[in-house]
């Protein structure tokens, strides 16, 4: 019927107007009025006294009287939406209706304006997510295996009311995997399979789960599923251009990892998150959180900046659209456009700045970057029609957020920051680690100064020695004892400086004496101004040591609470004493230009003399900056320089005020988005579709009393996650198989909306990569730290969340498989492209692992190595946690034979002309290498990637 | 199998008997695309719930493919589809002094310009006229006035349509993303407008992905990947890079010079029998079946890839007429020469870039533009117009889109004493096949070449012409809570259809 309909429309396009036909209101005209009438004449407003959304409302029509005349263009809404009569052309500020859309309408009106009987439109203030959850009462179910766990009470009075059959309990193997690879993101090995088929105990199962919840890598596993939620991206840009997001985000990564190890309550979480810095403004710790909001950070448009953060924190935490009203009034849900503004308000101040952390002087290679309030004052406007360059400055607008979705009543209170918070150059450790450099440079010029100073004596006193000599006639004894004396010297002296005397004459002999006499004069000149520069240098240091020191002590007055009286004082002392130290650095850098500067002029080298000019440039500069020192050190003054810039020292509290009404038990979406999200990543599939859209379009829960229940769950048992995770995946509805035959169930219910079944998934970008290591027993399980060349991901075995991802730096296996789109990833996407089996045949990961594996199998197998039978079962073990069935068994013995065959003879074979070739080269034994290519078969069986 | 993301509820849609009919058929994807060009009408309107497309196009489509041609760092309009005589008359003269003075003055100037580095040594209003640096001639039966540095395509005038009047509004090279997303540099990413068209249509060749990038993508600085990418429609609808080199086409190509094939050839069939044994256990498992299917697929892209930009398969002719052998020719043709054979295949979008270089692109002639522009000219013009002939003697022509685009125009000022700045108040674009005119300028600027004048076009008006031939309707793929405006849509360039 529609084909057909429209079929007429599209001929419609190329004929004369005129040509009439049926035309329907639920099809033809409701849609077309709510995309381009509602939102000024629906429920949310009612613009004229207009509203559209129901037939008897436009018959009813408005201020203007009715809509409807049985003369079609003689109705006020044909009128309207032509522009004729007197009536404005509709819709106002928008694209009028195309000809074919007016004649719809036009048709629709001549033809009786017929509509069916429809209910009256829900108001959208109504929406059920606006609305706390409750706890629904639990029913009582027949099946006494779904009596005990609240979920599936509620799930089989579903399954039962719709005559619903529940699958059988999977097997426990494939539940085992299941529960590994959700938990913790790898699967579990062969000792673990077998160990829990062995126990027969009741609670084998939810041992296991205890301690998968336990394990490490359930932050690992679940952070990354956060990370995509939460839009982690490490920084990208152009070359080392920072664009978006900052490097070093990596420690809110960290973060994330802790807290979910930790169960870190999620409400706690969220105000980490958002105003970690106002409530743990000194916690180094708890200001990675702010990653949250720094991930948004865009260099070339703080708006587009600010978007993202209104967007995702919104859809994030809240699951509503808020981004649909910042050109206009939402068009489903009751948020005006102002309060898309009003909630950007709370963000207003904020901005990103890079702290020291311990270690690193440099904040460019390590740093800990974070958000803090920078300007409060700055303004909010609504940009009219969402366009910067039109914003509504006679209005500026307060923080709020949008009224409709109840909540706590909004309380902001600025935060005064301690001073330790605002000025990091207060923090212990910048403070230990000047004091250790500058120590360490004093004692540094002090060994030089000595060393200096030992050569001068030397010098000097050789130079005396001659002197003295020379004037002595000497006799042969002396003379004798002199040049003892002079070789006893010579361990300190270059002898080399010092030619043999030849008596040659006694001319030749003054001559000699006298060149002597004159190098050693240099020597003696060049030793004291060696000596003077490393007495200059130690002076230096010595000053920057008690102007350090000074500075420490001015900072501790003026930042004391209250300021300590001296403060002034101390601050003038270390003025001055920072004065005195750049005088005697200037005085030093003189010593040394000049140094420089004679020793190019005494020197027989071109290259020195082409320097000359250069120092003597540099000298000259470094004079000015001495007389500079001078002047500056006879005025008076108390400045001087900081551990770090000083940020305002109050915080506006606007980001604290909205985390707490987001993370409040009376918040109507936040516990439900939550819960929703946990339970699409157990069960593939989430209570309501559409994660960030809980607001009035987006999609009903199929199982209201599951979501509310758990979202009530959530927040009693304090916000924390793992609880509901033990809940969920202790319940029978997570431990049943994902097939089935029940053809009964298939046609109730074949989207298996009501949970009769489990849903199979594909692993997960990051899952197949760690799993394919993991199994190979080369899985790195190294945590934390700095992000890892996204590169380096076929060799390097750490686990994938800590490899860099951002748009443009990613990891090629990982982007294959549908790894996180760093912009928004509420959902994984989860295609099967064949791509990815060339990522899984042919990348040197895949290739490199298989081998390793199918060594490391022989190895376990010891004696036992040489049968295929027993290979095949420990590979079949290994990779995919099951047994071979028999024709598993047969085709992979065959394989084995055949290939090893084929193997043996290279000659006849033809090898790849290119490719990203492995380290872990292939056996050289045809029969181990059949075992590889094996092992690598398994990799790619459909059965590893599945999560069943 | 490039397969739409539907979600995991709705996938389970298909029974066993699908999957039964599946496995039989083999390439259901191929098959199922030439049903929906034959009955080339979908059934999504917006009178329905939005819904994802289902890869059928909205209305009868007149193109089935598209090459886009992207000339990165922006092509002088005035050395090759806007003759200005007036430039040589005034040449030397401060355009204040000219008669034509008036453009300094044109609103245009006001209204459209968004400066993204206010003080950049580029990206200004040059005054001193510079004269054209090249002869135009009237060419074909059509006349179309075409300059001397494309004598090829310049024979092919007659299958030609120019538009004469685009405008953009980022006077720096951010304009390169602009012209792939229809958005400003500084208002972020969006999806491009060969995502669109992979979001909206399906495959035609299961064994190629559909929307394929040839060439090195444009610089980090102007929109990188961003320039192929989909950005909120998801990475799954980006362009692929596809390498020339048949050694090494696509990510994981091959594994590498210690394995043999008949090795590999082994594992792919015990794969498929253990896979298969699994799909007796997993009737209903339709990624399963796509999985047995991705894997004979990828065993077939192996081969296809590298048979696809193998160019030795070619006739000498073809290649002669590609420019393959010509030093200056052959890296373009090369790409040229595979787009053909991939639109041959099937492929939907094929996006060539030529002039990276890592920064603003090579065609970016802020001096010695006569060097610059005849060597670049010397690059393209060949096998852009071996690519028109050659689908057209193959009768393809009427179903590939050729569009030939740029960032912006140059000044009709000299920079320095021979070059010519970023200018985006006027530019050409050329267009050939999937159902246009030939032989026809559209639009016009004005005397000088500085603003688009009659029927001015903005760069969504080639999106949206693409879109139109190919049977879309952007409005009709508009995701949810993704707010376009009007201007993102364009309007399809309607004097230039057939």
């Amino acid at each position: 019927m529609r084909a057909r309909l429209l079929g007429l429309l599209v001929a419609f396009a190329w004929l004369p107007t005129g040509i009439a036909w049926a035309v329907d209101y639920a099809a033809d005209v409701k849609p077309l009025l709510r995309q381009h009438c509602y939102r000024c004449h629906g429920a949310l407003k009612q613009e004229s006294g207009l509203r559209l959304d129901h037939v008897s409302f436009i018959r009813a029509g408005g201020d203007r009287g009715p809509s409807l005349d049985s003369n079609a263009d003689q109705s006020a809404l044909i009128q309207a939406v032509t522009g004729s009569g007197d009536i404005e052309q509709m819709p106002l500020e928008a694209e009028p209706l195309s000809a074919e859309q007016i004649t719809t309408l036009r048709t629709w009106i001549a033809s009786g304006a017929e509509a069916p009987d429809e209910p009256l439109p829900a108001d959208p203030r109504d929406h059920w997510s606006f609305k706390p959850p409750k706890k629904p009462p639990l029913p009582v179910v027949d099946n006494p295996a779904w009596m005990t766990n609240p979920i599936d009470r509620l799930l089989a009075a579903e399954h039962e009311a719709r005559g619903l059959v529940p699958t059988e309990p999977a097997e426990k193997h494939i539940l085992l995997r299941r529960v590994y690879i959700d938990l913790i993101g790898i699967p579990p090995t062969p000792i673990e399979v077998r160990s829990f088929l062995a126990d027969e105990s009741p609670d084998a199962y939810r041992k296991v789960v205890d301690r998968l919840l336990a394990s490490p890598h359930y932050g690992e596993r679940w952070g990354r599923h956060w990370m995509d939620v939460w839009r982690y991206s490490d920084w990208d840009g152009y070359q080392a251009e920072v664009r978006e997001s900052q490097p070093h985000i990596w420690r809110w990564r960290d973060w994330i990892i802790e807290s979910l190890n930790d169960d870190k309550p999620y409400d706690r979480m969220i105000l980490e998150m958002l105003a970690g810095d106002e409530l743990a403004p000194t916690d180094p710790d708890t200001l990675r959180a702010t990653g949250f909001l720094v991930r948004n950070w865009y260099k070339f448009n703080r708006n587009v900046w600010l978007d993202a953060t209104v967007e995702h924190t919104s859809k994030a935490f809240l699951g509503v659209t808020l981004n649909c009203a910042r050109c206009h009034d939402h068009m489903y849900d009751p948020i005006p456009q102002t309060e898309y503004y009003q909630f950007r308000a709370f963000f207003e101040a904020h901005d990103v700045r890079t702290d020291r952390v311990p270690g690193h002087i440099d904040t460019k290679t390590a740093g800990l970057v974070r958000v803090f309030d920078k300007k409060s004052d700055t303004p909010t406007y609504l940009f009219e029609r969402g366009n910067e360059a039109a914003p509504r400055k006679d209005q500026p607008l307060v923080p709020a957020v949008p009224a409709a979705l109840g909540g706590d009543p909004m309380q902001i209170a600025a935060v005064e920051l301690a001073p330790e918070a605002y000025y990091p150059g207060l923090r212990s450790f910048v403070r230990q680690e000047e004091l250790a450099r500058v120590e360490a440079a004093v004692q540094q010029c002090e060994t030089a100064m000595a060393e200096a100073t030992t050569q001068l004596v030397a010098a000097r006193k050789k130079l005396a020695d001659f002197v003295a000599s020379n004037q002595a006639a000497p006799t042969a004894e002396q003379q004798a004892t002199e040049e003892n004396a002079a070789a006893t010297n010579s361990e300190n002296t270059d002898s080399a400086d010092e030619p043999t005397p030849t008596n040659t004459g006694p001319d030749a002999g003054q001559q000699q004496t006298d060149t002597k006499q004159v190098d050693l004069n240099a020597q003696v000149a060049d030793a004291e101004a060696s000596a003077d520069v490393a007495e200059q240098a130690m002076l230096t240091a010595a000053a920057e040591l008690v102007a350090l020191r000074a500075r420490i002590a001015a900072d501790d007055a003026a930042f004391a609470v209250p300021p300590a009286e001296n403060a002034a004082d101390l601050a003038r002392e270390a003025s001055r004493a920072q004065r005195v130290w750049e005088m005697s650095r200037a005085r030093r850098d003189v010593a040394q230009a000049q140094r420089e500067l004679d020793t190019a002029r005494a020197s027989n080298d071109k290259a020195a003399k082409v320097d000359i000019e250069k120092i003597e440039k540099r000298l000259a500069a470094a004079k000015k900056a001495r007389d500079d020192a001078q002047v500056a050190l006879g005025k008076p003054g108390d400045v001087y320089t900081r551990f770090s810039p000083v940020y305002p020292s109050q915080s506006t509290g606007r980001r604290t005020a909205l985390a707490r009404w987001i993370a409040s038990p009376n918040n109507p979406l936040a516990s439900r988005v939550v819960v929703n999200h946990i339970w699409m990543r157990h069960f593939g599939s989430p209570l309501v579709d559409s994660v960030f859209d809980l607001g009035n379009n987006g999609r009903m829960p199929a199982l209201p009393t599951v979501l509310d229940w758990l979202a009530v769950e959530f927040v009693e048992k304090g916000w924390r996650m793992k609880p509901i995770h033990r809940t969920i995946v202790t319940s029978a509805a997570y431990r049943m198989a994902s097939t089935s035959a029940n053809e009964s169930n298939e046609t109730l219910d074949r989207e298996n909306v009501y949970l009769w079944r489990m849903n199979p998934r594909r692993m997960e970008a990051e899952v197949v990569r760690d799993s394919t290591l993991a199994v190979a027993g080369s899985l790195d399980t190294t945590m934390f730290g700095p992000v890892l060349d996204q590169e380096s991901g076929m060799t390097v075995t750490r686990r994938s969340i800590y490899f860099r991802s951002s748009k443009e730096k990613k990891m090629t296996f990982l982007d294959l498989f549908d790894r996180a789109n760093v912009t928004d990833c509420y959902r994984r996407i989860d295609t099967v492209v064949p791509q990815q089996a060339l990522a899984m045949v042919n990348s040197p990961l895949a290739l490199a692992q298989s081998r390793l594996l199918a060594s490391r199998l022989n190895e376990q197998l010891a004696e036992a190595s040489s049968d295929d039978d027993r290979f095949v079962s420990a590979a079949f073990e290994r990779v995919l946690c099951r047994a071979a069935t028999v024709d598993e068994r047969d085709a992979c013995l065959k394989f084995l034979d055949a290939q090893a065959q084929r193997l043996a003879d290279p000659a006849a074979l033809v090898a790849f002309a290119a490719g990203g070739t492995s380290d872990v080269k292939p056996s050289g034994d045809p029969r181990q290498r059949a075992r590889e290519n094996l092992v690598h078969v398994l990799l790619n069986h459909n059965d590893f990637v599945t999560v069943r | 199998m490039p397969r739409k993301p539907i979600p995991p509820n709705r996938a389970r849609h298909f029974g066993r008997r699908t999957f039964l009919a599946d496995v039989g058929m083999g390439l259901t994807g191929l098959a199922l695309g030439d049903l929906l060009l034959q009955d080339g009408i979908a059934r999504a309107s917006e009178a329905q719930a939005w819904s994802l497309p289902d890869g059928r196009a909205h209305f009868q489509p007149r193109a089935k493919s598209v090459i886009w041609i992207f000339l990165v760092g922006g092509m002088s309009h005035l050395e090759s589809f806007d003759p200005k005589p007036a430039l040589t008359e005034f040449a030397g003269k401060e355009i204040g002094d000219t008669p034509h003075k008036d453009v300094l003055e044109a609103s245009f100037i006001q209204d459209n310009l968004r400066i993204v580095v206010p003080d950049d040594a580029n990206g200004h209003i040059r005054h001193k006229l510079f004269p054209t640096q090249i002869g135009f001639k009237k060419r074909g039966a059509s006349g179309l006035e075409i300059s001397d540095w494309w004598p090829h395509l310049g024979a092919c005038a007659d299958d030609l349509a120019v538009v004469r009047s685009m405008w953009t509004t980022d006077n720096n090279h951010g304009a390169q993303l602009q012209f792939h997303t229809g958005r400003h540099v500084l208002e972020g990413q969006f999806p491009t407008i060969g995502s669109w068209i992979h979001y909206g249509l399906g495959s035609l060749n299961d064994n190629l992905p559909r929307f394929i990038v040839l060439g090195t993508p444009i610089a980090d600085c102007c929109g990188g990947i961003g320039a192929h990418g989909a950005n909120y429609l998801g990475p799954e609808h980006s362009g692929v890079q596809l390498g020339v080199d048949p050694q090494n086409p696509l990510p994981f190509a091959a594994p590498g010079t210690d394995v043999y094939r008949e090795e590999q050839e082994n594992q792919f069939a015990l794969l498929d029998r253990l896979n298969r044994i699994s799909a007796v256990e997993y009737p209903d498992d339709e990624d399963l079946r796509a999985r047995i299917k991705s894997y004979e697929l990828a065993f077939r892209m192996q081969t296809a890839a590298p048979e696809v930009v193998d160019c030795d398969a070619e006739t000498k002719p073809t290649q002669e007429m590609y420019g393959l052998h010509g030093k200056d020719t052959k890296t373009f043709g090369r790409h040229c020469l595979v787009a053909r054979r991939l639109v041959e295949r099937g492929v939907r979008f094929v996006q060539i870039f030529h002039g990276s270089n890592g920064g603003a692109g090579a065609w970016d002639a802020h001096g010695n533009l006569k060097n610059n522009h005849a060597k670049l000219c010397a690059q393209v013009d060949q096998p852009i117009a071996a690519l028109v002939k050659d689908l057209k003697q193959r009768g393809i022509l009427d179903e590939t889109m050729i569009v030939i685009g740029t960032e912006f125009g140059r000044t009709p000022g000299t920079q320095g004493t021979d070059g010519r700045d970023h200018h985006p108040f006027a530019f050409s674009v050329v267009m050939a096949g999937g159902g246009l005119k030939g032989g026809v300028a559209h639009g016009a600027t004005d005397a000088l070449g500085f603003h688009a004048i009659e029927d001015r076009h903005y760069v969504t008006d080639v999106h949206a012409t693409v879109l139109h031939q190919m049977g879309i309707d952007p409005r009709r793929l508009a995701v949810p809570g993704r707010k376009r405006l009007a201007i993102d849509y364009g309007r399809p360039i309607r004097q230039i259809i057939a």
